[in-house]
């Protein structure tokens, strides 16, 4: 009987310790890779990308910055954070709160990132963080794509992430706190539908079809070295969250999920 | 002999070298209208590599040159807005110049 009951507890153990579903904290843009530099919209949302499912009211990010660099110049931070402007958006089946902003890019790389404040997940009963970055290219002259912006969790893109082909593979390095996790849990979502930024909504129509609940969120796990190699079966947006990275993170008293998201875009060669 | 190999070897290193930098690198140059009256132009090279000290001219649509100048250790260079039609040259050397004409520069 003990061991019966040994066993259940261990088995809610277990259950409780699934993650959240498949919570994607998202900056979005539609391009990637910019032949010419000029204003670009960034959306701020957090959301169930690949079913444009229900959609978390995000709070005010706690930081929204950019780090530009071209060629062998210095990087430079510059914050956005005053820019964003609150927003709904609406998802299939319903709406949330978000941000919105606009950005003037010039040439090189750009990488935007997000402290969100934490969200409180009351089906789980505990806070998701999400530090997310992305990165786009005006022009093709790279830049240090390739470096840690310092974020306390941070996906580190060991592939450019604006010049992947569709079928190229992507590979990332999982950070915490700048050092690599091994065999971190990373969860994979496709951007399913389409973001209309001019209606703040997601498009009805989606691009594929899961033919199992298991497609829907993919998971892979780094290597010892906190590597993760991605082949990109189709184009368009894929996002890369790396879960649980500060297993001992509370906030406001509660546990705290304190995740790496990187979102890349890949381009069918035509 | 072992002079000969030595030289061989030496002269193919530095043919690889040369081919790599020929080849490796796409120049790219691009302006901005500051919205100030002036302009700047950002060059470098598909690689990465810096641009420091390449050569810029702005020439009117004859090809009567208005501006000399240099790219900065940035690889920007900033100029005055001339009136009427010009064109920015971004002058690498053979097979690495590019050309800008004014009606291309975002603003």
């Amino acid at each position: 009987m003990k061991k019966v009951i040994g066993l259940f507890i261990g088995l809610m153990v277990l259950v409780q310790a699934v993650p959240a579903l498949a919570h994607f904290q998202m900056i979005y843009t539609p391009e990637a890779a910019l032949v010419k530099g000029g204003k670009i919209p960034l959306v701020l949302v957090f959301t169930h990308p690949f079913e444009a499912g229900h959609t978390m009211n995000m709070g005010k990010p706690e930081q929204f910055f950019v780090v530009t660099s071209r060629g062998e110049n210095k990087p430079k931070k510059t914050d956005l954070l005053g820019t964003l402007k609150p927003i709904i958006w609406t998802s299939l089946t319903n709406s949330g709160a978000a941000w919105e902003t606009t950005y003037s890019a010039r040439g090189g790389d750009h990488v935007f990132c997000l402290i969100p404040e934490p969200y409180w997940e009351e089906g789980e009963g505990f806070y998701i963080k999400q530090n997310t970055k992305i990165i786009i290219n005006v022009g093709g002259e790279p830049g240090a794509w390739m470096e840690p912006v310092g974020l306390p969790t941070e996906i580190v893109p060991l592939a450019k992430p604006y010049d992947r082909w569709t079928g190229n593979v992507f590979q990332g390095q999982v950070l915490f706190n700048g050092k690599p996790v091994p065999g971190a849990e990373i969860e994979i979502e496709y951007m399913n539908h389409e973001p209309l930024l001019d209606r703040r909504a997601f498009a009805q129509a989606a691009k594929a079809e899961a033919p199992q609940d298991a497609f829907v969120l993919q998971t892979i796990f780094a290597d010892a070295n906190g590597i993760f190699t991605f082949g990109i079966p189709k184009a368009g947006w894929w996002g890369f969250a790396a879960l649980g990275l500060d297993p001992d993170y509370t906030y406001k008293g509660k546990k705290c999920s304190r995740d790496a998201v990187i979102w890349i875009k890949a381009v069918d060669m035509k | 002999m072992k002079y000969k190999k030595m030289i061989g070897i030496g002269l193919l290193l530095i043919g690889l070298l040369l081919a790599e930098q020929v080849l490796a690198h796409t120049p790219l140059c691009s302006c901005y209208d500051n919205g100030d009256g002036t302009v700047t132009c950002e060059g470098g090279f598909s690689d990465g590599s810096s641009a420091a000290g390449v050569q810029m001219r702005v020439e009117n649509t004859d090809g009567k040159e208005l501006i000399k100048g240099k790219m900065d250790k940035d690889s920007e260079f900033t100029f005055k807005k001339p009136s009427g039609e010009y064109k920015v040259i971004f002058d690498g050397g053979e097979g690495h110049a590019v050309e800008i004409k004014s009606k291309d520069i975002a603003k």
